[in-house]
């Protein structure tokens, strides 16, 4: 089958790249672009490393054709924060030791961000949490300490609120 | 594993590609069953259709005079957290959360889920527990069929070449109603069913006897059914422990499960019975609550 150029807004930039129709956005994003930080594993929607943002909302990149992505706004890892200015989340994950081997991580922080986003106003509960990373699997097993992280995350998203209203 | 990708703008332009190019085209919306079939070979297609952009195929949940219509893209993230569902309807948010993880449940359709006719699908057991029916556009216009009639057996239904799912309908519950709908699997999260049952439960104004019942199975036979016997049963009798066990059992007798890795035949035969039981249980008691 023949490529056709393909038109994605990744990170709030545009990239034009001529894709095979089958080409899944995890595909186009580590090796047609070069951007790594989103991982692939099971590509079957089990495990959650490939999870980016299409408009705001944590999806597997390894189910979504390339082609499907095009009018979305699609953010990766890579556009989350940098290490001069981290996200909050990656901030927090810091802090609280939430890293061991680093792989599930970039899939993990997105599904948080994602969860976070749905409910601006509310620290969601330790059980919550855990129900909205199940996607998004660790094999360190270090669940506690990412749990603690989204939570310490979604406390200061509320208290910043707090001290400074929406205009 | 190669194929075409089109992205028609509208339903009709998407019946119209599909009636050229036959049955070397499938439809694509969510694409988390479709591109994992694709990817083991079990699908074979040489055109998808991305149905996922239509600006007539809708992806919202109305609340009509009628009930509820629910359009075919509408993703189960949305049903989980939808306002008018938390209360009576409460089965459809149990369902919809325990489809795959919240990356699935953000771009999954539901109207996929129904064409993909797995006999462990979650979300069937729900809306067989809400009598829904299907509104399905096909070249010569639209249809109307009961999700009950539509599904034939594993991976087979009622769709015509060529037609699209295009919204699910159910009537609102009588007053004193509840409804659950509970899942056995071997763990929490990421899990297929080893028996999910959603029931719909109508009381008297005092809350004792049973008026009417709606109590689906699934993942215990080639297709989710609607325990008919013990819908039967139910109405007339006291809601207690007794006839809530008494409909299970009913409910039970109807199974037809297979032993495979995730259970026995018989584990699937027992937690029929248990899973009605206290699906009816947790009705009384919501309704109780309410």
């Amino acid at each position: 089958m023949s490529r056709r150029l393909l038109e994605l807004t990744i990170n709030g930039e545009t990239h034009q790249l001529l894709a095979e129709p089958h080409w899944t956005l995890l595909h186009v994003l580590r090796n047609q672009i070069g951007m790594m930080g989103t991982k692939e594993n099971c590509l079957e929607a089990e495990c959650g490393v490939c999870t980016v943002l299409l408009d705001g909302r944590a999806v597997n990149s390894c189910l979504l054709l390339a082609g499907q992505a095009e009018g979305h706004q699609i953010t990766t890892i890579e556009g989350l924060g940098t290490p001069e200015n981290l996200d909050p989340l990656q901030q927090a994950f810091i802090e609280c030791g939430a890293v061991q081997c680093g792989y599930c991580i970039p899939g993990m922080i997105l599904t948080a961000k994602s969860f976070l986003d749905e409910n601006p106003g509310h620290v969601p509960s330790r059980q919550e949490i855990r129900e909205a990373v199940a996607g998004t699997l660790c094999r360190c097993t270090g669940y506690g300490k990412i749990v603690d992280a989204i939570s310490v995350s979604a406390e200061r998203r509320l208290a910043k609120q707090h001290k400074e209203p929406a205009a | 594993m190669s194929f075409d990708l089109h992205r028609p703008n509208t339903m009709a332009e998407a019946i119209g590609l599909a009636a050229r190019l036959g049955p070397a085209a499938r439809y694509i919306a969510g694409g988390t069953d479709l591109v994992v079939q694709i990817n083991r070979g079990r699908a074979t297609p040489q055109h998808v259709i991305d149905i996922s952009h239509l600006a007539d195929l809708r992806h919202d949940i109305v609340q009509t005079a009628d009930g509820f219509s629910l359009g075919a893209l509408t993703r189960y993230r949305n049903i989980e957290r939808h306002p008018a569902f938390q209360d009576a309807l409460k089965l459809l948010p149990e369902a919809a959360s325990v489809v795959g993880g919240v990356q699935v449940r953000n771009i999954a359709s539901i109207g996929g889920n129904i064409i993909n006719a797995s006999p462990a699908a979650d979300f069937v057991p729900a809306l067989l527990a809400l009598d829904a029916e299907l509104d399905i556009q096909g070249a010569a216009g639209r249809r109307s069929e009961s999700l009950r009639d539509f599904i034939l057996g594993p991976g087979k239904t009622g769709l015509q070449a060529g037609e699209i799912l295009a919204a699910v309908r159910f009537k609102p519950l009588p007053a004193h109603s509840a409804t659950a709908f509970l899942k056995e699997g071997r763990r929490k999260a990421m899990e297929i069913s080893v028996v999910c049952v959603a029931a719909s439960l109508t009381l008297d104004a005092s809350g004792k006897t049973c008026l009417a019942a709606r109590i689906a199975v699934g993942a215990v036979a080639p297709k989710a059914y609607r325990a008919a016997a013990a819908e039967a049963a139910l109405a007339g009798l006291p809601a207690d422990t007794a006839s809530f066990r008494l409909a299970g059992q009913l409910a039970a007798e109807q199974a037809a499960p297979i032993s495979d890795v995730r259970a026995s035949a018989e584990h699937r035969h027992h937690l029929v019975s248990v899973l009605v039981q206290r699906a009816l249980e947790t009705c009384r008691q919501r309704i109780a609550g309410a």
